[in-house]
This record gives structure tokens, C-alpha cells and sequence, in this order.
């Protein structure tokens, strides 16, 4: 008995080991990424990137912390920076793209003394959550990717910006578009997140404002995978096109059983699905005919994207570029060029202390810089001015701009 | 009247992967009284097994590449025709089984047995840990992102067809595979419960472990081998639900694992046949639920139907009115 029991913890033990060699070992250098080779005196600043990682839409989340990092990496080896003797890192927080999970990276990020702002998180309903406490603790959130309506109108946090534009401007260009190709009924599926619902909502209005016909409203769950029974209702209804409020990855699992369940007509989403993920995972065949709207213009197209894809496929050979890489970029340079700014004022070494993180808060609003995704600037609401949207089509197993 | 049928065969085929899931639940609390919540893992382990095993028995140059190359001529055959896809899937299954099952088993030796005389509460705890385990191990060693269920060019590995029209209904290939095979797996289990020695053991020790030890029953074998075919029965789910709805992903067991563990409460848990008739019960109202009155609610009057079904026959539909063992 007591060797059996012995051989069980021994293994027990070695397998623990192994999951955490592992788990270390895939961290490596992607958790903290601080310039080598600055002087000891320098102030050290923490940015935190809070975006899903292991659960929910983890392509885009990842895409997140590639796009930030490189913004600090630029950032860290400006002679700027290295005046004011300020060494940026960034720290990961993993909110699995849910609400509560996003409340807890919210407080350790608050823990942290040196962190005085968040590049993230994708999505809104975890942002309602997190901006609270951020708040409540002085730290500026900078979102690439929050496009429900209701975190900037009416403002409740004077301490959140975003660079993308919003549900209010993406749904409805995206029904426009949508009744100018001729789309005349539709079936609205939601995916009961405060960023799919929105969507949704905006998308049906604007649909029915142009004298379309929405047939039949569903909501489902952001981590459905079945939607046998729900193709079948849809099937009955005929609709002409099918929208979806939600993220790729049940997204994708609805446009491939839609086609395989014989509704042949194109399914349109928002930004959510413009990953290459969802032709993956849809099976493109079947994705291909499907639409989707996207915040900004396509970076290969803006005066800075062809400069940003360079450093970037340098930075990271191999890896594909997702939705909110560049948006990512942006929003980290929104927050580095308000601690520049707060740091010549006031002294870098103020930077960290309550003063400091209230003045880069005050710092952000007055920003306005080009970069990537356009001008970067804010309105008095932390809505970007810049609300450009681009409808996507797959066409050949890829996302390709369509012309407005 | 196409469209409530429609639903209905929808309902079937998710209630067979209820089913199969439901089964390796109510084994382990029949014999065991243990509630095995790493058994949504096998579930899982059996999608991803059944996903590498798929791609390199349809892919040449994968399997060359992992060093398989001399299943070419089996590959040229599997990708041949029907006969060929369907001796593919075979094989799949018996791999992934296997292999799964032989997961279960060491589970149950270094999780569940050492913790046999403890109190119940503890073995639940090791089967929790165990299950996050498996999930954490899948995530950090395959992958965080949702896998497409597909072939090496992206399509699908069953081609979607219609493979029969009932009534106007029109019935998909995939459903018919889903239906028939674990129609066919239950059955043959039923069979062999009730028909074979090693049956009769299982039954004996699910009615009095020591009894049946001391009438000379190798218990321990015994529980193994519940071990081994319900994580088995549950690859086979796993594999079936990687295909028909299209993606594995390391956490996929949670959901369908509570709602099989449902369907065998339903159906009065430790009772083999009751986890049948409930998973395919539970598979059916969801789907009409789903169809009739709005598919956010399916869960809901999924979970009412048990409610229900628990305060008429609180043991279940065919569940035994079995004394309190104190």
C-alpha cells in the first residue's frame, strides 16, 4: 500500500512537472518584454495587455499583445525614451474573453504599482468590468477592439479611450451595405455578449430602416458549437442573407452547418470573425461568399501600413497579421506618447505616483497622432475620430476588401 | 409536419452522443457511486485523438512526415471510396478508443483506486483535479485555439450528402452515421452486460462490491474495465461531434459532458439503459425546444424536463428504487 501510494505521487509529481516546464517554457519571452541594456536609473513603467489568450477569440487575442509589444519595443529603443530614462515593459493578463475572468486581470494589474495603463481588452462585456476597477485605481484603458455602444455614450469612465469606431457607426454602414447589394430579407442571430447583442441590434435596425425585411430574431451562446436545430428554424425561413453578432468561433461553426444544412446564402458578420481563423475553422468552401465589416481601413492600404507590416514580419516572421494587430499598435502608442508627455512635464520619476497616472489619464485626451489605422484622436466621449469601416468578402479562401 | 420531423431527427442524433456519453457516467456511479467529472475529458480526448488519427490515415505526406510512410497503400484505399472512408473511420475508432480507454484506466488506478476507502467526497475532488489536468494538458502541449475538424485541404472529412429523403425530410450522411453506429454500440453493450460472464460480474459488483469479491469477482478487474469502455464510448462521441459540428477545442467536454450527466440522472443513473433513453430524450426535447419555442431557451426547458422528472421519479425514469446504503 505505502509503495503503491508512493509510485502514485512520484508520478503524480513528474507529470506536474512536465505540464509546468511546458507551461514556462511557451512564456518565454512573451510575458515580459523589457529593452536590454538601459541604464539602472532609468523609471520602469508598466503597460498591461489584457486580452483572451487561452479561451474565447484567441486569435485576435493574440494578435493583441504581437501589435502592442512591438509599439513598446519601438518605443524602448527611441533615443526619447532613453532621455527621459523611462524603460517601458508589458505584462499579460489573460481574461479569457470573460466578464469575471476580466474583473480578476483587472485587479492584479491594479496591484501592480508600476502599471499605469491597459492596451486592451477585446472584449465589451469584459471591458464593462474591468474599466471599473481601473478607474477606481487611476489606470488610463486604451481598447483597440470595444465596439459596444454604450462604454463612451453616455461617458461613465473618464479614464477609457478606444481607437476603434463603434456598433453605432460599424452596424449600420454594414446594413447599408447590405441593402445596397440587394439583400432584401435577412435572419439576425446573436451571440449574447454585450458586443454581438449591440451589433445585432444596430445591424436590424438600420436593415429595416432601408425597408428590409429581419424574419426572425435568435439568441445563442458565445461558446455554442451546435447549431443543428437552429439551421433547421433558419432553413424554414429562407432568408437572403443571414447576420451574426458575435466572434469567429462560433461564428464559423454556424456558417459551415448553415451551408451543410442547405442554406446556401452568405453569412455576414462584424469585426469579430475578420480573422483568417474563420475561413479555417468554417471550411472555405463554405466560408467563401461570406461578408464582414471591419473597424478602419486594411493596413495595407494607409500611408504608415506598408512601414508597420514591415517591422512587424520582422518582428514576428511568420505569424499572420489578425484583426486588432495594428489597432493594438496604436492604442499602445496612444498610452506611450501620454507618458512621454506627462514624463516631460512632470519628471519621469513621478510617473508611477497617483499624480502621474491622473495626468497621463488627463495627457490621453488631447492626443492626436498619424499612425497605422489613420489619425489617431479622441472626441469628448474617448471615441476615436477616426470611423472609417471596411466591408470584407472571402473570396477565395481569403478576406478581401470590397469597395463601399 | 417535415419541420417538427426534421427537428426530431436533428434531436436523435445529438441524443445519440448524449447517449454515448451519458453511458461511461453511469457506469462508473453504478459500480464506483463515484460521479466521474474527468469523463468529459475523455469526450475531448477522443476529438483530438480521432482528429490526428483521421489526418494521418487521409493525408500521405502527413504520415510520412511522422513517419508512418508505410500506410500508403492502406491511404490509397481509405481514400478510394465508401467502403474505404467507412473501414478509415473504423480504424479511428478503434484508436482512439483504445487509446482513451487506456487514459480512463490510469485515471482510475492513480486517481480514483487509491482513494477507493475514502470518503466519497474525495475521489469527486481527485476527478475534478483530474480534469483540469487533462485540459490544461491539451491546451499547453496541442493547442489554445479551436481546431478545424478537417482534412489537410480544409473540407471535410464525411462529404456533406443527403443520404436519404424520409417523408420530405431530407437526412444527411453524417446523421445517419451518427444514428446507426451508436444505436449499434449501445445495443452491442447492452448485449454484453446482460449476456456474458464478464457482464454478470459487472452487474454483481455494481450491486455489492464485496460480495461479489468474496463469490470471486477480481473487482478490481471488473472496474477497470468499466473504466476502459466508457472513456471508450465517449472517444467515439467525441469524435462524431468533431465531425458533425466541425472544431475540437480543449474545453469542448464541459457542456455536453453536464447535459450527458443529465440524461443519465434523467434516466435514473447507475442504470445503464435509463442513460440511453435519457441522452436521446434530452437530445430530442432540446432540439424541439430549440426549434418550437427559441433556441436561448433549450437549455432552460432542458433542465426543466429534469427538474420534473426529478420530483415525480426522484431515481430517475428507469432508475431502481434503491434503499439508502448507510
Amino acid at each position: 500500500m505505502a509503495r503503491s501510494t508512493r509510485l502514485v505521487l512520484a508520478v503524480a509529481l513528474a507529470l506536474a512537472l512536465a505540464l509546468l516546464a511546458i507551461g514556462c517554457g511557451s512564456n518565454d519571452g512573451g510575458t515580459t518584454t523589457t529593452a536590454a541594456g538601459t541604464s539602472t536609473e532609468s523609471v520602469e513603467v508598466v503597460i498591461g495587455i489584457g486580452a483572451p489568450l487561452t479561451d474565447g477569440a484567441v486569435a485576435l487575442g493574440q494578435g493583441m499583445v504581437r501589435g502592442a509589444n512591438l509599439a513598446v519595443k519601438e518605443a524602448n529603443e527611441s533615443q526619447e525614451l532613453i532621455d527621459l530614462g523611462i524603460t517601458l515593459s508589458t505584462v499579460e493578463g489573460d481574461d479569457k474573453g470573460d466578464p469575471t475572468t476580466g474583473g480578476n486581470v483587472a485587479e492584479q494589474f491594479a496591484s501592480n504599482q508600476n502599471l499605469v495603463a491597459v492596451m486592451g481588452h477585446l472584449n465589451s462585456g469584459v471591458t464593462r468590468v474591468a474599466v471599473k476597477v481601473y478607474a477606481q485605481n487611476d489606470i488610463l484603458q486604451v481598447s483597440p477592439a470595444n465596439t459596444a455602444v454604450d462604454l463612451t455614450i453616455p461617458r461613465s469612465n473618464a479614464n477609457y479611450f478606444r481607437v476603434c469606431a463603434n456598433d453605432g457607426v460599424q452596424g449600420p454602414a454594414a446594413a447599408d451595405y447590405a441593402s445596397k447589394a440587394g439583400f432584401k430579407t435577412a435572419y439576425v442571430v446573436d451571440d449574447s455578449t454585450p458586443y454581438g447583442e449591440g451589433l445585432a441590434d444596430a445591424w436590424a435596425a438600420q436593415f429595416e430602416a432601408n425597408g428590409g425585411t429581419v424574419l426572425g430574431r435568435e439568441k445563442t451562446a458565445d461558446k455554442d458549437t451546435d447549431f443543428k436545430a437552429l439551421v433547421t428554424t433558419i432553413k424554414a425561413q429562407n432568408p437572403e442573407l443571414v447576420y451574426y453578432g458575435g466572434i469567429y468561433n462560433a461564428g464559423a461553426l454556424l456558417s459551415k452547418q448553415l451551408k451543410e444544412g442547405g442554406v446556401a446564402v452568405p453569412m455576414m458578420a462584424g469585426d469579430g470573425v475578420f480573422d483568417p481563423e474563420y475561413i479555417k475553422l468554417a471550411g472555405a468552401a463554405n466560408a467563401e461568399g461570406d461578408l464582414c465589416t471591419s473597424v478602419g481601413l486594411p493596413t495595407d492600404q494607409m500611408p504608415k501600413g506598408q512601414d508597420f507590416i514591415a517591422s512587424y514580419d520582422a518582428m514576428y516572421p511568420g505569424e499572420a497579421m489578425a484583426a486588432y494587430d495594428a489597432y493594438s499598435y496604436d492604442a499602445a502608442k496612444v498610452i506611450i506618447t501620454a507618458i512621454v508627455q506627462v514624463a516631460k512635464d512632470m519628471g519621469a520619476d513621478k510617473l508611477t505616483t497617483p499624480e502621474g497616472k491622473k495626468a497621463i489619464i488627463a495627457a490621453t485626451q488631447g492626443i492626436s497622432f498619424e499612425s497605422v489605422t489613420g489619425t489617431v484622436s479622441f472626441d469628448e466621449n474617448g471615441d476615436t475620430n477616426n470611423k472609417a469601416i471596411t466591408v470584407y468578402k472571402v473570396v477565395g479562401g481569403a478576406w478581401t476588401p470590397e469597395k463601399m | 409536419m417535415n419541420y417538427f420531423i426534421e427537428q426530431t431527427i436533428n434531436g436523435i442524433t445529438l441524443g445519440g452522443l448524449y447517449a454515448l456519453v451519458a453511458l461511461g457516467y453511469t457506469m462508473v456511479y453504478g459500480i464506483l457511486m463515484l460521479i466521474n467529472f474527468a469523463h468529459s475529458e475523455m469526450f475531448m480526448l477522443g476529438g483530438y485523438i480521432g482528429l490526428l488519427s483521421l489526418k494521418v490515415l487521409s493525408d500521405p505526406s502527413l504520415a510520412e512526415d511522422v513517419g508512418l510512410g508505410f500506410l500508403e497503400p492502406a491511404q490509397a484505399f481509405f481514400n478510394s471510396g465508401t467502403i474505404g472512408f467507412i473501414l478509415m473511420l473504423v480504424v479511428t475508432f478503434l484508436v482512439s478508443g483504445a487509446l482513451v480507454g487506456v487514459v480512463g484506466m490510469i485515471t482510475e488506478r492513480f486517481a480514483y483506486r487509491p482513494l477507493r476507502k475514502a470518503p466519497r467526497l474525495a475521489p469527486l475532488i481527485s476527478a475534478i483535479g483530474i480534469s483540469i489536468f487533462l485540459q490544461n494538458a491539451v491546451l499547453l502541449w496541442v493547442s489554445s485555439k479551436q481546431l478545424p475538424y478537417s482534412r489537410a485541404d480544409g473540407t471535410s472529412f464525411v462529404p456533406v450528402k443527403t443520404a436519404f429523403t424520409f417523408m420530405g425530410v431530407e437526412v444527411s450522411t453524417m446523421q445517419v452515421l451518427i444514428i446507426v453506429t451508436s444505436i449499434t454500440l449501445l445495443l452491442a453493450l447492452d448485449t454484453f452486460i446482460a449476456r456474458t460472464r464478464v457482464g454478470r460480474a459487472m452487474r454483481a459488483t455494481a450491486q455489492d462490491r464485496d460480495a461479489a469479491g468474496l463469490m470471486g469477482v477480481d473487482v478490481n478487474r471488473v472496474i477497470m474495465l468499466a473504466f476502459f469502455i466508457g472513456p471508450a464510448l465517449g472517444a467515439v462521441a467525441g469524435i462524431f461531434n468533431g465531425m458533425y459540428y466541425g472544431s475540437v477545442k480543449y474545453n469542448m467536454g464541459f457542456i455536453p459532458g453536464v447535459k450527458s450527466f443529465t440524461a443519465a440522472v434523467i434516466g435514473g443513473i447507475g442504470n445503464l439503459r435509463g442513460a440511453m433513453l435519457g441522452g436521446f430524450l434530452l437530445g430530442i426535447i432540446e432540439s424541439l425546444a430549440s426549434g418550437f419555442i427559441s433556441h436561448a431557451y433549450r437549455d432552460v426547458i432542458a433542465f426543466i424536463v429534469l427538474i420534473v422528472v426529478l420530483v415525480v421519479r426522484p431515481g430517475g425514469l428507469l432508475g431502481e428504487s434503491v434503499t439508502e446504503k448507510v
